[in-house]
């Protein structure tokens, strides 16, 4: 049974389709038609006709054009098959078939008979099935899908198909299809690298498991993943004073005597800084209790500060950055220095003394050190020597609330918020610690590894709970993944008996930092005992015996607490493959599937001496390579006739429409709760996929492929000695210039008229440089639009350097190429495939006496290559005003002046871009439109289209125009289209 | 539980070269190599014989420098004659250089031990503080050129746990523990359980666990299969001949494998056998390098790989020798390299390039052995451990790799310029030899001269 299939049936799903649905119709008796005027035609003129001009040429054993049209005897092969004779249709409109040259020719009216009876078969056939969702087979993901849909699964953008062979298109020219996606071993051999990569990237955590951006397979990556992530934490953390005091300025200038908590978390909010701690620093700011001394100096400052409106912010935030720099100036003679221990034969840096210090010195960073201070005696010889900062004055009474005052201050303004960094402070010599810079989280034992966590002062006055349960968290994984605790304490048997030769004696030989067992709790019980007992013989004092002793019970605590997360998160692992193997395969797991995914994690683990770690992996990589995961496929229905697409499937096929990549949690909730076929739903998800980040893979792939531009990165046909200009930064900003401005006009819902007729663009440093736009102040890959781009002849699809370039050959330009590309891509017109030995034109324009216009005209003195040269040789002699690199010029490579005037086919004429566009939008809009909205419809289905869809498609222009053109219009009617939203029965999906 | 092992994975499914099929012929069969390949079907054919062994290369590790004063070698008209640490190599003398006065620029006056390690094989400048960053080292780019022709592209073995922390240096002691570098971040993760280091050779590990999972999505497609449209199932079907074909791929060059084990059990005399060692570590460091040793010329007797690095101890090393009677860790020994007990941890380690030659001479291949194909580089970070003294590095290279290196002699480029006797030119010439010409390579874009 279908695991997934969502309980909607036909008529409970409430989607308005805009074209009526016939369920059924599909299998209905074809064979009808025979017998009516069609079928009467087909008799009497049709075939005769085609026996007359047609089978000839077009039958037996080599046909021309590999096309037999012998076996077309009734109406229903030609319905069968009307994709050849949409072809016919063309060929006779155009006048192009029977050629020129053959005797025999029909007369107009035969002709138009003929054409009329295609035209009202088609129309008819169309009709009767209109809505029917056809074949869409089922296709492995591309390998842009794949790549996409890893990102999205594992948080981290690995690509790990970015140099796979390219995968092959359809009809079309999409690479989305089953028709056209075929899998090899070859092919499959890489896939399962690439999953084995995916699963190398894997972290397992506490309580599940995560991805990292490099491959994590040795200490060094671990270190690096874990270390970063609480670098990066403490980063982000607002500790600058001066932006507090800035904030409670800003709060001041409200007026008001009490602030509230609400105002309080407003102006935080608006500052990015935290509000428990604005709280603290506005208390001692502005409150009247203890003050004396340091606090009753920082509010004669802060009370100085300007008025609103008497100085600028900037001026206030200086000012603010002074009082910050004086108080930390205090501060920093207030603090306390915990002193290193030391004891005679221990060396200083080893572990038990270098953590005892530092949590001496971690508890005391909001403590005041007493000793700096002094009594004030104005009688004394001293008095001129004394910081009078930290003198104590008055009475008894008075001197008291000094002292109290500098307790407050030392505690609001601690000595630090947290330590990032530390070398060998035991050393006491800051020229070695100033080299030392760089050691992150480092504990500063002398050459052991060691990290060691102090910023007490950050979570106490800082943090919001949330905030801090996350920083504990990232210190636990820490230990966790990179195994810190028994890493460390082998370190230390290495380093004591070797290095500082402590443990060299024969009493030390049980412990090896080779040993298995080196971390077991009797050893270390036993290291304990052995390496105290020493430091006593030595003559260690109390503080140190302390330290020892302390530490062995520590760093012991910390390994057994490692070990016993790391049994307790196994269970925790289990889940999160199953919550992996979910969103993987796009629907919840049933009960049989999640023991079957629980049973082969444990074959792994005990086959073949495996781990944990790798059966966890292998796991994974079996849901990576997994047909579910890498197969989209629609489960038909046994009952004949159309039927909905489940929530599900209807989820992935809009995500992978719009993203290329798989549903986002949101989506995959309201499709399993049955929601996501109720239109309004549907809308409302389609848009927000729109408006998110992701739907840039709708320009990508879509537009690219579409387009021709996707494999323009690996472009490599430019001359780069004659166009130094072109380098692989150009190239790469060429190559995004076409998928920013799609993206624009997608995400802002612009007209999809915009491509052709639109007068902006987008540009980046480079491609700015290239275009002669000045666009200052653009940082490497920032991009910006450009308006009125017209007046650097840019502007939409057409003079984008990327289609310019690829559609130059060289040392020249290709008016044939562009021209091509014009009729071809963008308004849909069939040319065929140029026949062989056609003359080759020159390599180099610089060469020859002919300018490239000449000798196009030559050809087209040819008239079998009049046929189709006429159909865009004209077209693309209209961007003669753009060099080989899509560079604008007035001269070719010759010298000689370009021309850009150009008769346009069909009639009309116009110069250069601005007469393309004018001939585009009065004569051949349409065209593009239609050719669009095709493409469009294609792509989202993942299948060629098939006749019946046409009326879909003109409802959808109609629809479309009369929303201005606006690409959303479009894009709801795809989504609202019954191809899109159903499927066929099995029966049905067996006739074609 | 085992948390900080690594095991490398398979990146390449296990296969048999192309080039090892078509060429390679016509040589007696009872040669190790050509046996692994007998089994595999090849029909013999008339090509030049000396032409097909395959070349190899590997790099073995001591720290902290030797004793000078017995690690030297002169040329005399009797052949080479060794100082007394060289002793253990005294029977492969003819096959051997001494070559001394080579050195690594970047290794110089950046302080001592990790900054002078972590560069040996790549000759880059290393970076100091949290993030590593130096080079590729030469073996993984051996790997990467000639390793898609062997199951294994490369092996990196050691004896000895690596370390992070850091040096005073303010260099990670990460570089002291690691001379193999996949990536100039990132060091190949290194097999320190010589079970393990067996496995990955001759079980196929990775590709067997590559085959439950075939198998698990293999019952997937199976079962979806029969829920789908006809059309559909033809598109499965494509996904699931695929996967029997990888499968029985595998599965082949397993059966294939186990053939040639049995037939190598059987019949051939000149085949060095081992036992799969005990999992876990051995107790005992004298067991634990010669497995890595042993593992070492059984994967090039059977062409399972050509590169290997194999790391005896790391820098600062905290090995002990109570069998040498030295009662001092090596790192604390190392600093007083003059003396007699320095001399016999020398003298051990140069054993161990002892036994590997012992090893491979006496695995015929052709009309020379496997050593005679191979080039062993015997290196240590530094000339004096007392004196950490980089600007030369003590270096033995025995075997003949395939006749392009002339062996009985020592190459003395202590006359020679800064510019003339760089450890990365010595590399470029060995990469030529190999088939993997590089303009450059770490510091060097010249080949060694004399060699």
């Amino acid at each position: 049974m279908p695991l997934f299939r969502s309980p909607v049936n036909l008529i409970a799903s409430s989607v308005v389709l805009f074209v009526p649905l016939i369920a059924g119709a599909v299998s209905s008796d074809r064979d009808g038609l025979n017998s009516d005027d069609l079928g009467q035609t087909f008799a009497t003129s049709i075939k005769p006709f085609v026996d007359d001009y047609c089978v000839d040429c077009h039958s037996g054993p080599r046909p021309k054009s590999k096309f037999d049209i012998s076996p077309y005897t009734s109406v229903k092969k030609v319905i069968d098959d009307f994709g050849h004779w949409g072809e016919v249709l063309d060929k006779l409109t155009a006048g192009e078939m029977p050629p020129d040259d053959e005797e025999k020719q029909p007369t107009a009216e035969q002709r138009t008979n003929v054409v009329q009876w295609i035209r009202s078969v088609m129309r008819r056939e169309a009709e009767r099935n209109a809505g029917d969702p056809g074949i869409v087979l089922a296709r492995r993901l591309s390998n842009a899908e794949y790549d996409y849909t890893i990102r999205d699964l594992t948080g981290v953008d690995i690509r790990p198909t970015r140099e796979f062979p390219i995968d092959p298109a359809n009809e079309a020219g999409f690479d989305n299809t089953g028709e056209s996606l075929s899998l090899s071993p070859a092919l499959l051999k890489k896939y399962l690298e690439a999953a084995r990569d995916v699963t190398e990237h894997l972290v397992l955590l506490p309580d599940g498991f995560t991805f990292a951006p490099f491959t994590v397979m040795t200490d060094t990556d671990r270190d690096k993943y874990c270390v970063q992530r609480i670098i990066d934490f403490y980063k982000r953390q607002p500790t600058d004073l001066a932006d507090y005091f800035f904030a409670a300025w800003k709060l001041k200038s409200t007026g008001s005597t009490k602030i509230t908590d609400q105002e309080i978390a407003t102006t935080a909010a608006a500052a990015a800084i935290s509000p428990k701690y604005l709280r603290a620093v506005w208390n001692i700011l502005t409150g009247d209790e203890l003050n004396a001394g340091p606090i009753a100096a920082l509010r004669t400052h802060w009370r100085a500060l300007p008025t609103l409106g008497s100085a600028t912010d900037e001026e206030v935030r200086a000012q603010c950055r002074n009082l910050r720099d004086e108080v930390q100036n205090l501060r920093a003679k207030l603090a306390i220095h915990v002193p290193f221990l030391k004891s005679k034969g221990i060396h200083n840096g080893c572990q038990a003394f270098v953590l005892w210090h530092n949590r001496h010195q971690a508890a005391v960073r909001r403590a005041l050190n007493k000793d700096v201070l002094h009594i004030e005696h104005s009688d004394t010889d001293q008095a001129d020597e004394l910081d009078p900062e930290l003198g104590l004055t008055g009475s008894d009474a008075e001197r008291a609330e000094q002292m109290a005052a500098f307790q407050k201050f030392c505690s609001v303004f601690p000595d630090t918020f947290y330590i990032s960094e530390r070398g060998r402070e035991f050393l006491n010599d800051p020229k070695e610690l100033a080299n030392e810079k760089g050691r992150f989280l480092s504990a500063g034992f002398h050459s052991m590894m060691g990290y060691f966590r102090d910023d007490q002062p950050l979570c106490e006055l800082v943090l919001n709970d949330a905030d801090q349960h996350e920083l504990d968290e990232l210190w636990t994984e820490l230990d966790f993944v990179t195994s810190a605790p028994m890493r460390q304490h082998t370190g230390l048997v290495w380093f004591e008996r070797t290095d500082s030769g402590f443990m060299r004696g024969a009493e030390f030989d049980f412990a090896r930092a080779e040993d298995k067992d080196v971390t077991s709790e009797e050893k270390i019980r036993k290291l304990a005992e052995v390496y105290l007992a020493k430091a006593i013989r030595l003559g260690a004092g109390e503080q140190a015996q302390e330290a020892i002793k302390e530490h062995f019970t520590n760093i012991n605590a910390s390994i057994r607490r490692v070990e016993k997360e790391r049994i307790d998160a196994a269970p925790s692992h289990l889940r999160a493959l199953e919550q992996f193997a979910e969103r993987a395969y796009r629907r919840p797991l049933s009960d049989a599937e999640k023991k079957d995914l629980a049973d082969f994690y444990r074959s792994q683990k005990t086959a073949e001496d495996g781990s944990h770690d790798e059966a966890v992996r292998d796991t994974l990589m079996s849901i990576l390579v997994s047909p579910y995961f890498w197969y989209r496929v629609d489960h038909p229905s046994d009952e004949p006739g159309i039927h909905p697409l489940t929530d599900l499937a209807l989820a992935s096929r809009l995500s992978y429409f719009l993203w290329s990549s798989m549903p986002d949690d949101e989506l995959r909730r309201i499709a399993a709760a049955g929601k996501l076929n109720k239109p309004e739903v549907l809308l409302a998800q389609t848009r927000r996929l729109l408006t998110d980040s992701r739907a840039n893979a709708l320009a990508v792939e879509f537009g690219g492929n579409w387009l021709g531009f996707r494999q323009f990165e690996n472009h490599n046909s430019v001359d780069r000695q004659r166009f130094p200009m072109f380098n692989n930064e150009l190239r790469e900003s060429m190559f995004q210039e076409p998928i920013h401005f799609l993206t624009y006009v997608v995400q802002n819902n612009r007209p999809i008229l915009d491509l052709l007729f639109a007068d902006y663009t987008f540009v980046d440093s480079a491609l700015a440089a290239h275009y002669g736009i000045n666009e200052p102040d653009l940082k490497s890959g920032q991009w910006a639009m450009v308006q009125q781009a017209d007046r650097f002849g840019r502007g939409g699809l057409l003079p984008m350097a990327v289609f310019q370039t690829q559609n130059a050959p060289g040392l020249r330009t290709s008016p044939v190429k562009r021209g091509n590309w014009v009729v071809k891509q963008l308004l849909g017109e069939h040319i065929p495939a140029p026949p062989p030995n056609v003359p080759k034109l020159p390599d180099n324009e610089g060469i020859g006496d002919l300018t490239l216009r000449q000798q196009l005209e030559q050809h087209r003195q040819d008239k079998t290559c009049a046929a189709c040269h006429k159909r865009f040789d004209s077209i693309g002699l209209a961007f003669e005003g753009y060099g080989p690199v899509g560079e604008r010029r007035t001269l070719d490579l010759g010298g000689r002046p370009v021309d850009v005037h150009a008769e346009f086919p069909g009639g009309g004429e116009g110069s250069g871009l601005e007469g393309l566009k004018d001939y585009l939008r009065d004569r051949r809009q349409d065209e593009f439109v239609d050719n669009f909205c095709r493409k469009l419809f294609s792509y989202a289905l993942g299948r060629t289209l098939i006749l019946s869809d046409d009326p879909t498609i003109e409802t959808m222009e109609q629809k479309l125009k009369a929303n201005g053109y606006r690409i959303q219009s479009l894009i709801e009617s795809i989504v609202t289209s019954p191809q899109f939203l159903t499927q066929r029965g099995r029966v049905d999906l067996a006739n074609n | 539980m085992k948390p900080y092992r690594s095991q490398p994975y398979h990146r390449n499914l296990a296969q048999v070269s192309r080039r090892t099929f078509l060429r390679g012929v016509g040589v007696a069969m009872t040669l190790p190599w050509m046996e692994s390949i007998s089994v595999w079907g090849t029909k013999a054919s008339t090509a030049d014989a000396a032409a097909v062994f395959p070349k190899r290369f590997a790099t073995l590790f001591m720290a902290n420098g030797v004793n000078k004063h017995h690690f030297w070698a002169k040329e005399t008209e009797n052949g080479l004659e060794l100082g007394k640490s060289l002793d253990p190599v005294a029977p492969y003398k003819d096959k051997l250089n001494f070559v001394t006065g080579l050195f690594n620029k970047n290794a110089t006056n950046v302080g001592i031990h990790p900054g002078q390690t972590g560069n040996l094989l790549s000759g880059a400048a290393l970076q100091k503080g949290a993030e590593l960053k130096g080079g590729i080292s030469v073996d993984q780019i051996l790997a990467d050129h000639i390793g898609q022709d062997t199951v294994q592209p490369s092996m990196v073995l050691g004896c000895e746990q690596p370390v992070t922390g850091y040096h005073e240096t303010n260099f990670s002691m990460a570089y002291g523990s690691h001379i193999s570098w996949q990536s100039p971040t990132s060091p190949v993760p290194m097999e320190i359980y010589p079970s393990l280091a067996f496995d990955s050779l001759f079980e196929n590990r990775g590709s067997m666990r590559n085959i439950s999972i075939l198998d698990r999505v293999k019952e997937q497609a199976d079962s979806l299969s029969r829920r789908v449209s006809q059309n559909d199932k033809a598109k499965l079907d494509e996904y699931l001949t695929s996967v029997r074909e990888v499968e029985k791929r595998i599965e082949m060059l397993r059966d294939r494998k186990d053939k040639a084990d049995t037939k190598v059990q059987q019949d051939s005399s000149a085949m060095f056998k081992m036992e799969r060692p005990e999992n876990g570590l051995p107790e005992d460091i004298r067991e634990h390098m010669r497995l890595m040793c042993d593992i070492l010329a059984l994967a090039f007797q059977t062409d399972k790989t050509r590169v290997a690095t194999l790391l005896l101890c790391r820098d600062i090393s905290g090995l002990f020798y109570p069998f040498l009677g030295v009662r001092a860790a090596h790192h604390a020994a190392s600093h007083n390299d003059e003396s007699d007990d320095y001399e016999r941890i020398t003298r051990y380690y140069v054993s161990q390039l002892g036994h590997l030659c012992e090893r491979l001479a006496a695995m015929p291949e052709g009309e020379g052995t496997v050593l005679d194909n191979s080039c062993i580089m015997w290196i240590s970070n530094m000339w004096s451990g007392s004196k950490h003294d980089s600007t030369k590095v003590p270096m033995i290279l025995a075997g003949g790799l395939g006749g392009t290196i002339k062996t009985g002699r020592v190459l003395d480029y202590l006359d020679k310029s800064d510019e003339d006797r760089k450890l990365c030119s010595l590399y470029l010439s060995i990469m030529d030899r190999m088939g993997v010409k590089l303009e450059h390579f770490g510091d060097s874009d010249q080949r060694l001269m004399g060699i």
